[in-house]
């Protein structure tokens, strides 16, 4: 493999060589602008620690390194390829499935007309709103489900689209063991009756399908069902705009799949004696004109999660969730801030069954998200000479409240003939509440400010595996201030105060910020949690962070120093779990 | 390692002798840092190319129909394109900058802006009452499964490109305060 590596390396490199030489300008401007190429690095020194300890794994330095390369070969075919290097091992709590020094992570060849989009090798795809659904890639993650295999867009008229696809699903530098199928319409009924009133109304259907053996090498000789072969998905999805109101609901059906026993935590076992399917039901509705946006989301899940392999669902052995089929991310805010993603809430798609201290089902999960958004004019009272920004959020979560029988009689995680039923509308097993306002305010041409407030109420016992219902109630206040100098140079504080007598207690933290130019900047940020607790991990402790970043162009590179806290790492609402460590940072991102 | 491109750049050497110094090079049992550099250089080879032609990668405009940047570009001659998320704060501290200014931008140079949002599932519901509440006046796209960011190589946000006569002349990661000033003076000698 490092050959083909090697080999397509060279001939790039002597393409653009070759080209210069020749002197012919024309035919190397002409590969210059067919060509696009990404390149990102992040490597890490891993450090000793007086207070946290010594890192104790083999390898101390260690880089995941990106090279992307497309290229329009004529008006309607192009081809690309994505070099992955994960040297010498991946960096701390990756997937370690990635484990290639230098090896082809994707690669596809595409043909494009105005109606046709046709795609060989490794594709990205997402039907709806992902949640039947999404190959995509995020390298903060370590997340990659690419399929392998083809994808066939048509759109035969301006309001129709047909997606169609076949592919196995990429596992680290190998490909899962099922078989993936898919199909979606859209159909823009707005257009094609021509109805001019409404701005939207459009109707999406999906199918995904995986096909996987399952073979069980010492036969379950109790079992009472057989576990299928294949798992279907069918969704349904329609999009509303009328005026100033818009509304959107999408409806997922799963079919009956075996539920994993997690009665030996890290043992991939599954329940013979009982199938059970799944849905997923979204709603979403809202009204907005200048200066006012008002938004709603209403999710229920149950059983939701799709894997391209079934073993999958052990998250023991998978805490990075690899092999994932569709995207099931939290709908709570995104914060930027540290201290604000110290308790996250975590989407709880189902089916988990638990057993520490007493039993625990969680089959899903529903709750409500609701956004407002408002400009207060200039000239007002409120809005002051440059007018002022707020935007607030309250969301609700609560597991899904389901009732469980065990027909056998034996305890329920000794017998696996245990099912459940759910109710439908029911919000009283509450898992995480927030209710957050920001307000922007500009005060003069040169200093502006952000003003955050966070309120929320995280169910620790729950979301943790920690046994019975525990909650950290908290709120967090956050006050930024940036101030603009002459020639580019800036200034911005920011200053965090977390207030609770839950777990950890309370936190403080800060960053100051200086741009020398707008290429040029550093930082400082720290938190520190300055109060006696039970939590003695996260007691007195400084979690911080210095560090710069120089940008030209398109060229970042980035380097800091800190000690990280341990805890969830995520991006987009999907988390992977890091563990505390100390180091240095280089990152570097470029295109070309 | 690093002569190599040194090499390469002021294209002193023949195209045999450099493939065979590559090989034989890249054939020496090197430690794993010395590959790591390798990677690295290799890959600031490809500096000598740029980008210039736009991807023809679906978007969706926020009454949900598809297009391209390439369609756009067809009808607009000066064109900024950024890429954003409803939680980025750099991005909407960049968007409230420009959308502040961005009738005078217009009125003299004709410049259209289009925010692009990545926004994914989670968040992209936020987008149509966040660009209304927040009295945004630019167009607006949706990039809900990022094949835009991926297209053109970019791993964080924001991310600023201009697009003059169907080509892409210039590109920015990040966003500082102020920055909107080197844009527009950049837009406006573009138009020059």
């Amino acid at each position: 493999m490092n050959k083909l590596i090697l080999a397509v390396l060279v001939f790039f490199t002597s393409v653009a060589v070759h080209s210069q030489k020749t002197d012919e300008k024309n035919s190397f401007d002409k590969i210059k602008e067919r060509l696009n190429v990404g390149f990102e690095s992040n490597s890490q020194w891993y450090l000793n620690d007086d207070k946290t300890g010594d890192f104790d794994e083999d390898e101390k330095l260690r880089a995941n390194s990106y090279l992307r390369i497309d290229y329009q070969i004529s008006e309607r075919f192009s081809s690309g390829f994505q070099l992955e290097s994960y040297m010498p091992e991946p960096l701390l709590n990756y997937s370690r499935l990635f484990d290639k020094e230098i090896g082809l992570g994707t690669f596809y060849l595409n043909y494009r007309t105005k109606k046709l989009d046709l795609t060989l090798g490794y594709y990205y795809a997402q039907f709806g709103s992902g949640l039947i659904l999404r190959a995509w890639e995020d390298r903060a993650l370590g997340a990659n489900n690419a399929l392998r295999g083809g994808k066939i867009v048509y759109d035969p008229t301006s309001y129709l689209r047909l997606t169609a696809l076949y592919g196995k699903q990429r596992k680290g530098f190998e490909v899962s063991d099922s078989n993936i199928f898919g199909f979606e319409t859209q159909f823009d009924i707005a257009d094609a009756l021509q109805i001019e009133r409404l701005n939207t109304l459009q109707l999406g259907l999906s199918y995904v399908g995986k096909q996987e053996d399952y073979s069980n090498e010492t036969p379950n000789p109790n079992a009472t069902v057989k576990i299928p072969e294949m798992v279907n998905a069918f969704g349904a999805q329609l999009d509303l705009e009328y005026k100033n109101i818009y509304t959107n609901f999408e409806f997922i059906y799963k079919t009956e799949n075996a539920r994993l026993n997690n009665f030996i935590p890290n043992i991939v076992s599954f329940s013979e004696k009982a199938l059970f399917n799944g849905n997923a039901i979204t709603w979403n509705i809202g009204y907005s004109q200048k200066g006012f946006g008002i938004g709603s989301t209403f999710r229920r899940l149950e059983n939701m999660r799709f894997f391209s392999e079934k073993s999958a669902l052990n998250l023991n052995n998978n805490p990075t969730n690899q092999m994932s089929l569709n995207y099931i991310p939290a709908l709570t805010k995104q914060h930027d801030y540290t201290l604000a993603n110290i308790y996250l809430y975590q989407s709880q798609p189902g089916l988990v069954i638990e057993n520490y201290e007493f039993p625990l089902v969680k089959s899903g999960e529903i709750g409500e998200s609701l956004d407002l958004f408002y400009n207060i004019k200039k000239g007002t009272l409120l809005g002051g000479k440059y007018g002022t920004k707020l935007s607030l959020n309250w969301s609700y979560w609560a597991n899904l409240k389901s009732n469980y029988t065990d027909p056998s009689g034996t305890p329920y995680f000794v017998g696996d003939d245990l099912t459940y039923e759910t109710e439908l509308l029911n919000f009283d097993n509450k898992l995480y509440s927030e209710i957050n306002a920001e307000l922007r305010k500009k005060w003069t041409p040169k200093l502006k400010s952000i003003f955050t407030y966070i309120n929320f109420s995280y169910n620790q016992g729950f979301l943790e595996s920690k046994g019975a219902d525990s909650f950290v109630n908290a709120w967090i206040g956050i006050a930024e201030s940036t101030y603009k100098f002459q020639g580019g140079k800036s200034v911005r504080l920011e200053l965090q105060h977390l207030s609770t007598n839950d777990d950890a207690r309370n936190w403080a933290g800060g960053t100051l910020e200086y741009f020398f130019n707008s290429k040029f900047g550093v930082y400082l940020n720290d938190s520190y949690n300055y109060e006696d607790s039970k939590n003695t991990e996260n007691t007195k402790i400084h979690f911080f962070n210095l560090g710069g970043s120089y940008t030209k162009g398109s060229t970042r590179v980035g380097i800091n120093y800190g000690r990280q806290r341990g805890g969830l790492l995520c991006v987009g609402g999907v988390c992977r779990p890091v563990s505390k460590n100390t180091g240095v940072t280089l990152n570097l991102v470029s295109t070309f | 390692m690093c002569f190599v491109n040194a090499i390469l750049r002021k294209k002193t050497i023949k195209l045999v002798d450099f493939n065979k110094l590559m090989i034989s090079l890249l054939s020496i049992k090197t430690n794993i840092m010395k590959k790591f550099i390798c990677i690295l250089v290799l890959s600031f080879n490809f500096a000598l190319f740029a980008q210039e032609q736009l991807p023809s990668t679906t978007l969706k405009t926020l009454s949900g129909s598809n297009t391209t940047l390439k369609e756009i570009a067809a009808v607009d001659d000066l064109i900024v394109v950024s890429l954003w998320a409803t939680w980025c704060v750099p991005c909407k501290n960049e968007l409230d900058a420009v959308a502040e200014v961005y009738d005078d931008w217009v009125s003299e140079t004709g410049v259209k802006y289009y925010a692009v949002s990545i926004d994914d599932s989670r968040t992209a519901k936020r987008v149509k009452p966040m660009i209304n509440g927040k009295g945004w006046e630019f167009e607006i796209l949706l990039d809900e499964n990022s094949d835009l960011k991926r297209a053109f190589g970019v791993s964080t946000v924001p991310f600023t490109i201009i697009i003059k006569s169907g080509e892409i002349v210039y590109k920015h990661t990040g966003y500082t305060p102020g920055y909107e000033d080197e844009l527009y003076d950049m837009i406006v000698a573009l138009k020059g």
